[in-house]
């Protein structure tokens, strides 16, 4: 039992969430392991724990710099103080400092980036790892939509070092996905835990519009009916806005979330949601990682999202009490078009293909593409990672292929708007998974009777007012 | 608010400059030109408000004063007021910003600030993990020596920071409104901050200009906190954040080795700059330092005759007063325009 005395003593808790322990003690068995979990499931705890048994330091290569902080603070407040961030916000004699003395951190947190320097790669190779962690590892497969191409030369680092055990984390992969992260990283013969996918107390719905301007009135009317806390997901922060001050003019308590706004703004709106101050959060794909509001009533999509992944990832955020929720799909014709539109509008061209050719034969850092603003910074790292490796040509063909699998991608998504068939089936089917059993309500296509999940909204809902700075001053301060 | 600041600072300006000088005063560029402008035409107080004030706010800002007649443009980027435009200055308020002093380190302030509020909030209400409002780890262990030297898990500090800042807000000579909007940038135990967006529609005015209601109001704060030696805490949280060395890095190295005795022609071969970039510095030196002496390179009576021409011909511009002046060179005009009247 002594699993379970580690989690009561560093954490807190009893009992380990579905998956946790299994993936735990094939490490434990010196075993890779691939575990898929959603968000919010407690992912990070399969390699927090082993921190604590295994005598030996723990790194975990994180691709996004936010992330990566939100994890550090997370452990910090476990009171763990042998964490450290090795990353690019480290002044020089900052990063010497954590260099020297890396092998005395419990945690070490670092970039793909930082990763495949050369003094770091040294001082590692120096050390004893006791576990190396690849968080959201989807984005290694060239297949996938955050592809990071430094995480491919993570998988030729780990082929060189003589390695621990190597776990593989992510919250969304198809089969493809999962075989691509097998092979970069080389792993062997991994312990592959995939949590189910289907979420059954999430009610899947689905409306279609003929017509534009019926889904505002739509979404408007059914906002001012129905209770929250919700979601409703743009695909621009434009929208957002737009609706937000919308559902804010019919009175409703309402927040644009997106990264255009400030980090403190961005946190203050995730307080006001989870103190339910606020309803609903209108936002953009950026609202959702990391937020832990257990009591999320409705997730609705006022468009298609870009893939089958990003759809579940955004609608399993509703429900995680495990009470009923729902979600719901809107769609009008052409949508699709907009998603092809907005995903390939990040991919390199065969003209940046060009262009970097032409600053290369001038002598000018293709980076300065970059600051010139002409691609965006994920555009730039695919087209600069692939054209240290291959021809112009073939290069041209890969982006043309990556554009072809995001359309295809689209396509899929595109297919849950249109199915007439089970849609949880489709879901579920779409991660090589069966469906084991519907629930009640299931989804628009076995029929939903929207009344017995929605519950009516509440017209008391008080706006918060403003009080005098002296009264304020002390509640912040004595709590009264 | 913001539209009020810019009249003033075009007013001050004195249609000597083009446009973008008010936009360099606002983002607070360092380069010689600007750090002389303020000098020259008395814009200590608005210098780096806004370091990220993006240019398209600016150009509306202007664009919306040529609509209104407040001033005219000429092709060569020079404005000249009209009438209108001057009465709508005189008609604005007296803004308290000390730009000069802080350079944007009234952030550093408050987010020091909040996130001391933060872990008072937290501790008070018997919760121990929460989410830091700032990411900034040198912020963060800054706050946590402060909380720690102060003992802060005894709980009395609450009380006596709450004590300071209820003093300090009721001697501000600001609005009520103003100081409500501070408090609600800060967050604590389930009293989550309000976003910028939701203060400016509370308050029927731009983002922009709240946070400039802010800014103004934490520049106010941090002189009075560092004029007197009645807030013992605040005083901590503001250490260091008054900027005192005013001169540019470079022009602080000139300064070092003009008071070593060096001339200026020894000091182009030491630091191997142009001489114009040397005069530039001696001049912002000038500005700045009270002690320095022009006398070296002027003379009485020759600042005189800058100082009644200036006076008479109403105007700062070193052409005009280089063809009235006779015998000066530009460098002599501007230390004696820097040094201003004694
Ligand atoms: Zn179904």
């Amino acid at each position: 039992m002594e699993l379970e005395q580690t989690l009561a003593k560093y954490f807190g808790y009893t009992t380990f969430r579905p998956g946790q322990k299994e993936v735990i003690e094939a490490i434990f068995e010196e075993k890779d392991v691939i575990a898929l979990l959603p968000t919010g499931m407690g992912k990070s705890l399969c390699y927090q724990l082993p921190g604590y048994i295994l005598q030996k330091p723990v790194l975990i290569v994180s691709p996004l710099l936010s992330l990566m902080q939100d994890q550090v603070e997370e452990l910090k407040r476990f009171g763990e103080k042998r964490v450290v961030a090795l990353n690019s916000f480290l002044t020089v004699s900052e990063k010497r400092y954590v260099l020297h003395f890396l092998e005395q951190y419990r945690f070490i947190f670092t970039s793909p980036e930082m990763l495949l320097q050369q003094q770091v790669q040294d001082k590692l190779s120096q050390m004893q790892l006791g576990l190396i962690v690849v968080d959201e590892a989807h984005c290694i497969s060239q297949w996938g939509f955050d592809f990071r191409p430094d995480y491919l030369r993570i998988g030729q680092w780990f082929s060189q070092v003589n390695r621990p055990p190597v776990l593989a984390l992510s919250a969304t992969a198809t089969n493809k996905v999962v075989n691509d992260i097998r092979d970069t990283l080389s792993l062997d013969t991994p312990f592959e835990f995939l949590y189910n996918v289907d979420r059954p107390n999430i009610h899947l719905g689905r409306v279609v519009f003929e017509d534009k301007a019926d889904k505002v009135h739509w979404i408007l009317q059914h906002v001012k009916e129905t209770a929250g806390p919700g979601i409703l997901y743009m695909s621009s922060r434009k929208r957002a806005e737009q609706y937000s001050e919308a559902l804010i003019q019919a009175g409703i308590r309402t927040a644009a979330y997106h990264a255009g706004y400030g980090a403190e703004d961005r946190q203050f709106i995730q307080q006001q949601f989870i103190d339910g101050e606020l309803d609903w959060i209108v936002a953009t794909n950026a609202f959702g990682m990391g937020i832990n509001k257990p009591d999320i009533r409705q997730v609705i999509h006022e468009t298609m999202p870009a893939n089958v992944e990003n759809y579940m990832q955004e609608l399993g955020r509703a429900g995680r009490d495990g009470q009923p929720a729902l979600a719901i799909l809107l769609y009008s014709d052409g949508d699709e078009e907009l998603a092809k539109f907005v995903v390939t509008g990040d991919l390199p061209t065969a003209g940046h293909v060009d262009r970097y050719q032409e600053l290369l034969n001038q002598q000018v850092h293709p980076s300065q593409m970059l600051k010139n603003g002409e691609l965006s910074e994920t555009a730039f790292r695919v087209l600069d990672y692939w054209l240290q490796q291959e021809t112009m040509e073939q290069v041209k063909v890969r982006l043309n292929h990556l554009a072809l699998e995001k359309y295809r991608a689209v396509d899929k998504m595109y297919k849950m708007t249109q199915t007439k068939d089970c849609i949880r089936k489709q879901l579920v089917g779409y991660f090589g998974q069966k469906l084991l059993k519907k629930p009640e309500n299931c989804c628009e296509n076995c029929g939903i009777h929207y009344d017995e999940i929605n519950k009516v909204r509440l017209k008391e809902e008080k706006k918060i007012e403003m009080i005098p700075w002296e009264s304020r001053l002390k509640q912040l301060l004595l709590g009264c | 608010m913001f539209h009020q600041i810019l009249l003033q600072i075009f007013q001050k300006l004195n249609n000597e400059r083009t446009i973008s000088a008010a936009y360099h005063v606002l983002r607070g560029k360092r380069s010689g030109q600007t750090i002389q402008d303020i000098g020259l035409f008395q814009l200590h107080n608005y210098f780096g408000l806004l370091p990220k004030l993006p240019r398209k706010t600016f150009d509306e800002a202007v664009s919306t004063f040529l609509q209104y007649s407040w001033l005219i443009m000429q092709e060569s980027g020079h404005y000249s007021m009209k009438k209108l435009g001057l009465q709508r200055a005189d008609q604005t308020s007296d803004f308290l910003f000390d730009g000069w002093h802080y350079r944007g380190n009234e952030h550093v302030f408050f987010a020091r600030f909040s996130l001391i509020v933060q872990s008072l909030s937290y501790q008070s209400a018997g919760v121990r993990t929460f989410s830091p409002i700032s990411r900034d780890t040198a912020i963060q262990s800054w706050v946590r020596t402060f909380l720690v030297e102060h003992n802060y898990q005894d709980g009395h500090i609450q009380q006596r920071l709450l004590e300071e800042c209820e003093r300090v807000l009721a001697v501000l000579p600001l609005s009520e409104a103003n100081k409500q909007l501070v408090l609600y940038r800060l967050s604590g135990h389930s009293l989550p901050g309000w976003t910028w967006q939701q203060l400016a529609s509370e308050r029927k005015e731009t983002v922009l200009d709240c946070q400039l209601a802010f800014i103004e109001l934490l520049h106010t704060l941090l002189n009075e906190v560092h004029q007197t030696n009645d807030y013992p805490l605040l005083g901590e949280v503001a250490e260091g954040l008054r900027v005192k060395a005013l001169l540019t890095d470079s022009a602080q190295q000139t300064a070092h080795l003009y008071e070593q005795g060096y001339s200026i022609e020894q000091i182009v071969q030491i630091r191997k700059l142009k001489q114009s970039t040397i005069e530039d510095h001696l001049v912002e030196l000038a500005m700045n330092e009270p002690n320095f002496s022009i006398g070296p390179f002027v003379s009485y009576e020759e600042a005189e005759k800058v100082w009644q021409a200036s006076k008479h011909y109403q105007t700062k511009k070193l052409k005009t007063l280089h063809e009235v002046v006779e015998g000066m060179s530009y460098f002599q005009l501007r230390l004696v325009l820097a040094k201003g009247e004694v």
